[in-house]
């Protein structure tokens, strides 16, 4: 009878001490933040490697989200004569949900399982140590220059990715469905608030967080050898898009 | 192609994420920026059903503004309008409420009034309404008229259902017939006759025709000759008649002009005066005549009229605020201090004065190049701190949507700033650059005030922080900020350049 309730019990318990170990990295890192020396070169290096190189993935991501948005909207506000709709849902749909999610979702394959296989293979092959030993804090060294680059780098990214996914919407339903582009513009600008950019941004700010800090802890605490690298990189990947994709529901809920 | 560096990359990545943000919220540019623009009007409605916040007013279809505030008020809706700076609306304007597309969106519709009329100020009310038309008074007329049709087929089936109704119908029917029949008789009877009467007429309706043909024209002007003479006559009969009989009553001015000889006499002086006063003005004597006469008087009391409105409106949008903040700064452990003085004509516009107490002190650099013997030259560079020394600011900034642009002295250097205003302007993200010396790097801060309470502040960032002399420090800090009636009234004395 005991053993059927450790049975029970131990996977509960395992599930709240990692959600225990992923705040007590978090605290630190935050701490670790305001603490000098600063490194500037790290970050900016971070930066390039989470933002500018994402780029082209997110480019693409972006403009075919939005023009198969555009396309499948399109048949269905035709039912009832209301295609002028059309650019609005898209301008809506972009900066509200799909931007920010599709942007980090996208990011945390690429960026995030690298900061995962990076930290896990340092940590395997005794690096981290390596640096404890000469003084320098581990978690000031990689993981605030990575979360730091995580949240200015992804508003940035899903600004540009709404903005694409507007210009591809645009594209489909002007030049090739032929909706009125004066139409189309000015049902954006009128339906379409500040709030809804800003509250998008707020989003990616909370997922770039998110995704960081769960590739980093992942990474950070890897054991095992070069399979416990490869065990590290997936579920950091899983573990982040499940995250993002819960965390959006309860901040769409809480701020629109 | 050289390889870009680094810090290029990831600043041209970023400065374009933010150009799209600017252009994006510009385009969407709907939203206010901390204190509404314009001005606040009240209307009473009967019901606002379906009217929501920030929904359109319109004037012939034009948006000049939208509804801020819906609220009840003793069972009536007040509706708060706030109107756009620089339409006028007068006091005889008349509200209504209008529904638009499919959807059925709600919005305000001012139907203007005289020009002439008195204009509507800040705060007033709305006086007229016209009753909504909107679809659930539709129905209930519709309601009503089926009603009354259905009492209408009521009452006909009353008459014409039942025995009755069906016997004496059917004894209508009958007679109709009958009278029929005798007709048809009767002319069966005398159809010789009437064949013969219908020709007799219509040889004399010919004979009359060809004389009529003939001397249409006379005959027409005839009649019509006669017809408005008769009138004519029948108007000056009854006027003389009428007249006759107040003169010989003494009633009127004539009557009592020919009756009674001393209102002749007063009515021939009162003439005299009339002229006498007409010929001064005409003359330009007088202040009157002065007015009347000299376009110049005229010009100038019209222009000091708008002067003085002008000046009044400009007084009441100025705002000076009078603003201190600390920071502190983590790496040197000391306490900066800047007083500032922020002269505000316009919402989108300020001028700012600042004097800074920096702990690091005024640094000033002097260069000594002195010329031995001809040729050599020695360059001798002098770095004097005075720690006691004030630093000036001296800046203006103009505010475009919610992205402010200011530029002038910073802390006694050259430099420009920008400003990112959100959540209804109570946190402000500003990023400073200046002193620019090619011998350094400029002197780039970055800070981010909030503002909880009305007139306190807290405010945190990175003070210099690509210096490579050392200074870079990250600080966090205080203000309070109040807007100051006195300095206003003061500086609204002082002649303000026109705009």
């Amino acid at each position: 009878m005991i053993r059927f309730f450790e049975f029970a019990g131990r996977p509960f318990i395992a599930i709240v001490e990692e959600c225990g170990r992923i705040m007590l990295l978090l605290f630190s890192a935050i701490v670790w933040m305001f603490r000098p020396p600063f490194r500037f070169r790290v970050i900016l290096k971070q930066m390039e490697f989470v933002g500018v190189n994402s780029l082209t993935v997110v480019l693409i991501t972006g403009a075919f989200t939005g023009m198969v948005f555009a396309l499948q909207s399109y048949h269905g506000f035709r039912m009832f004569g209301g295609e002028s709709l059309v650019g609005a849902t898209v301008a809506l749909g972009m900066t509200r949900e799909l931007g920010p999610v599709f942007t980090a979702l996208m990011v945390t394959g690429r960026a995030g399982s690298a900061m995962a296989a990076e930290l896990g293979t340092m940590r395997v092959t005794e690096q981290i140590d390596a640096l404890s030993t000469m003084s320098v804090n581990p978690i000031q060294f990689l993981i605030v220059p990575r979360i730091i680059a995580g949240i200015v780098m992804l508003p940035v990214l899903t600004i540009i990715s709404d903005f694409i996914g507007i210009v591809g919407g645009y594209f489909v339903g002007v030049k090739l469905l032929k909706i009125n582009s004066g139409i189309f513009m000015s049902r954006i600008t009128e339906l379409v608030e500040f709030e809804d950019i800003y509250n998008g941004l707020a989003k990616a700010v909370c997922f770039g967080l998110i995704f960081t800090l769960i590739g980093c802890y992942k990474g950070f605490y890897t054991s095992g050898g070069a399979e416990g690298v490869g065990r590290a990189t997936t579920e950091s990947v899983v573990f982040s898009s499940v995250t993002i994709l819960i965390s959006d529901y309860f901040l769409t809920s809480v701020m629109f | 192609m050289s390889k870009i560096s680094l810090e290029a990359k990831v600043g041209v990545f970023v400065v374009v994420g933010i150009v799209i943000l600017g252009y994006m919220s510009m385009k969407v540019g709907k939203f206010n920026f901390g204190k509404a623009r314009g001005y606040e009007v009240k209307v009473y409605f009967d019901s606002v059903s379906g009217l929501v916040k920030d929904a359109p007013v319109e004037i012939a279809g034009v948006e000049i503004g939208k509804v801020s505030k819906i609220f009840l008020e003793n069972g009536k809706a007040l509706v708060a309008l706030m109107i756009n700076p620089g339409i006028k609306i007068t006091k005889d304007i008349k509200a209504t409420m209008r529904t638009r597309g499919i959807l059925g969106d709600k919005y305000v519709e001012l139907i203007p009034g005289s020009p002439y009329a008195p204009l509507i100020k800040s705060g007033e009310r709305i006086i007229h309404t016209e009753p909504t038309t909107d679809m659930d008074t539709l129905m209930n007329v519709i309601g009503d008229v089926a009603k009354n049709i259905n009492n209408l087929t009521s009452s006909l089936a009353n008459v014409f259902a039942g025995e009755k109704g069906e016997a004496s119908l059917r004894s209508t029917m009958e007679s109709m017939q009958e009278m029929a029949e005798t007709l048809n008789r009767t002319v069966q009877k005398n159809n010789e006759d009437i064949t013969k009467t219908i020709a007799n007429f219509s040889d004399f309706s010919e004979i009359l025709k060809e004389m009529g043909d003939a001397n249409s024209d006379d005959i027409r002007n005839i009649v019509a000759n006669a017809s408005r003479a008769s009138e004519k006559l029948e108007d000056l009969i009854a006027g003389i008649k009428d007249i006759a009989a107040k003169i010989n009553n003494g009633e009127g001015s004539i009557g009592k002009l020919i009756n009674e000889d001393e209102a002749v006499d007063n009515l021939t002086g009162a003439l005299a005066s009339l002229d006498k006063i007409a010929d001064k003005i005409n003359r330009g004597e007088g202040t009157l005549g002065k007015l009347v006469n000299d376009d110049e008087t005229v010009e100038n009391l019209n222009s000091s009229l708008a002067g003085i409105n002008d000046y009044i409106q400009k007084q009441e949008t100025f705002k000076t605020y009078l603003d201190y903040r600390g920071e502190y700064l983590f790496d040197s452990e000391d306490i900066k201090s800047y007083l500032t003085l922020r002269i505000q004509p316009r919402e989108d516009k300020y001028y700012l004065l600042q004097i800074v107490d920096d702990p690091q002190g005024k640094e000033s650099i002097t260069d000594t190049t002195r010329t031995i013997t001809g040729q050599s030259t020695t360059l001798e560079r002098k770095v004097e701190t005075d720690k006691d020394a004030l630093k000036f600011s001296a800046q203006i900034a103009k505010r475009y949507y919610n992205l402010g642009l200011r530029g002038g002295l910073f802390e006694s250097t050259g430099g420009f700033g920008l400003d990112y205003y959100f959540l209804n302007d109570s946190l402000t993200l500003s990023l400073e650059a200046f002193d620019f010396d090619s011998d350094r790097n400029a002197h780039l801060k970055f800070k981010a005030d909030y503002t909880p309470f009305k007139h306190i502040y807290i405010s945190s960032g990175f003070d210099d922080f690509i210096s490579d002399e050392g200074k870079e420090s990250f600080f966090i800090g205080a203000g309070i900020k109040f807007l100051d009636e006195d300095i206003k009234t003061l500086l609204s004395n002082i002649p303000i350049p026109k705009d």
